[in-house]
């Protein structure tokens, strides 16, 4: 089974420190106990969602903001930079202010 | 007990934790100059750059005190300086020499490069055989100045590798000595914890005030950091934005107050933990702490990052098991205790610390063995 840990109570992502396989169930270690069943393949090091998030909603990891669900994320959804993005360092959102 | 370390003591109080001849190229057309007498001469380094020519402004001025720094570093015993004509040369040797150390300097004009590698060959041969003479001592472990660096950064790093260097960085701190972490645009998203640190306003505002400055000159060109950094191997090692990067990143800082803000190279003029304003760059950064003075840089890797500094000894430290496997001459300390067996973080950093001492009393690690070294000095204008 592999395994995942979580760093803070608020967090809804969890890192995997073994590779997942979809269909695992993936337990959980650190600030948060159970299993979560992955729902794609998570290569190791990579987060898994563990809380319901919706599209806009901000994920947190360490108990703090690392960017905002650009879609909706279930439980057992690999996380990464195509259902996240960065709220920092992006000129390209600045418009008119350029 | 403080710890203690043997290392060898310069002239203006400084302890070097090594004890070579730097051979520095004042500019790049003295580099092939520099290589050869280093090839010829035990006992040196190469310090080699690019560009000063065509540089102005406060992009020379940082060059110059960047070279100057490295040679004023205190793992460097003496210095030969090698020009292309005496007036750039001086500008470099006149920063060093307030540090007591021999400055030598071999131009290139008017003799030509047969004569500076001959010349030069034989001064760099003198000056090794001069320093060998000097004998490392017992010295305090607050003598130490230790940038902390991450590279090849994965999710491991935060979990792992970070925290422990974080915990050796507070040892140091609480012995009196050094710690320096640097690469601005790693706070984006953490700088509000790491102000929080900050022993005043002052030194509050001038942290916040890099880090934003930084951020608005990147937003200015209208691009987008992603991809960028984090940058594709720490993307595909997990992390997914800047924010959760700067947030693992900032542990290799430890937790100790933040007593000051140094421009890029600049050296330390109080204890404790400072933060260096450099770009993220491994090379570029480790640079500046070379010049700023540190003795040794502890570099955090994940996906793994074998690069070390040329004048700084760098400790590579990992915690992710694959890396560890795939790349294992390229580490120094490995640390997946943290994630495999779930050790403590206080444990691991306190060996980590033992580890510190030792290579400060002349322990080799692997980039100084194998020459993965490199020097980069940040710009900051065109050249015209």
């Amino acid at each position: 089974m592999p395994r995942a840990l979580v760093l803070n109570e608020l967090d809804n992502v969890a890192t995997l420190i073994d590779s997942g396989k979809a269909g695992d169930d993936c337990a959980l270690q650190g600030e948060a106990k159970g299993t979560v069943r992955l729902l794609a393949d998570v290569p190791f090091g990579h987060k898994v969602c563990i809380k319901d998030t919706s599209a806009g909603q901000e994920i947190l990891k360490y108990g703090t903001i690392i960017g905002k669900a650009s879609a909706a994320i279930k439980p057992g959804a690999h996380v990464h930079t195509h259902n996240v993005e960065s709220i920092r360092g992006r000129g390209d959102q600045a418009g008119s202010s350029k | 007990m403080s710890a203690t370390f043997l290392g060898y003591p310069r002239k203006n109080g400084s302890i070097g934790v090594r004890n070579w001849v730097g051979v520095i190229s004042i500019m790049d057309n003295c580099n092939p100059v520099t290589r050869a007498i280093c090839n010829a001469v035990d006992g040196t380094v190469p310090i080699t750059t690019l560009f000063v020519r065509g540089q102005y402004g406060r992009d020379l001025e940082v060059t110059y005190n960047t070279l100057a720094g490295m040679g004023a570093n205190p793992n460097i015993a003496s210095v030969l300086l090698i020009g292309l004509e005496e007036m750039t040369s001086e500008e470099v040797a006149k920063r060093i020499r307030p540090t007591g150390k021999r400055v030598e300097i071999i131009n290139l004009q008017p003799d030509g490069t047969i004569n500076a590698v001959a010349n030069g060959t034989r001064i760099a041969m003198r000056m090794a055989i001069e320093a060998s003479g000097i004998r490392r001592v017992s010295s305090p472990a607050s003598s130490l100045v230790i940038g902390v660096e991450c590279g090849g950064s994965d999710t491991t790093s935060g979990l792992s590798c970070n925290p422990a260097i974080g915990r050796m960085a507070d040892r140091l701190v609480d012995d009196g000595g050094t710690i320096i972490i640097s690469e601005t645009s790693e706070f984006f998203g953490a700088e509000h914890l790491f102000a929080a640190r900050a022993v005043d306003d002052q030194v509050r505002k001038a942290f916040v005030d890099k880090v934003v400055g930084f951020e608005q000159d990147a937003m200015k060109m209208g691009l987008d950091i992603r991809g960028t950094n984090p940058t594709p191997d720490n993307i595909r090692g997990g992390l997914t934005t800047i924010e959760e990067k700067a947030l693992g990143a900032m542990a290799k800082a430890g937790t100790r107050p933040l007593v000051g803000v140094l421009d890029y190279g600049e050296p330390p003029v109080r204890k404790g933990m400072h933060f260096m304003a450099t770009p993220a760059p491994a090379v570029e950064s480790m640079t500046a702490f070379a010049a700023g003075g540190c003795q040794l840089i502890f570099f955090g890797t994940g996906v793994g990052n074998p690069i070390g500094n040329m004048v700084s000894p760098t400790v590579k430290v990992s915690g992710n098991v694959n890396t560890l496997r795939t790349m294992p001459d390229n580490i120094d300390v490995d640390v997946s205790e943290l994630i495999e067996k779930g050790a403590k973080v206080s444990e691991v950093g306190d060996r980590l610390y033992g580890y510190t001492m030792e290579v400060a009393s002349g322990t080799r690690t692997t980039s100084e063995v194998l020459d993965i070294r490199e020097t980069a000095i940040s710009r900051f204008g065109p050249t015209i």
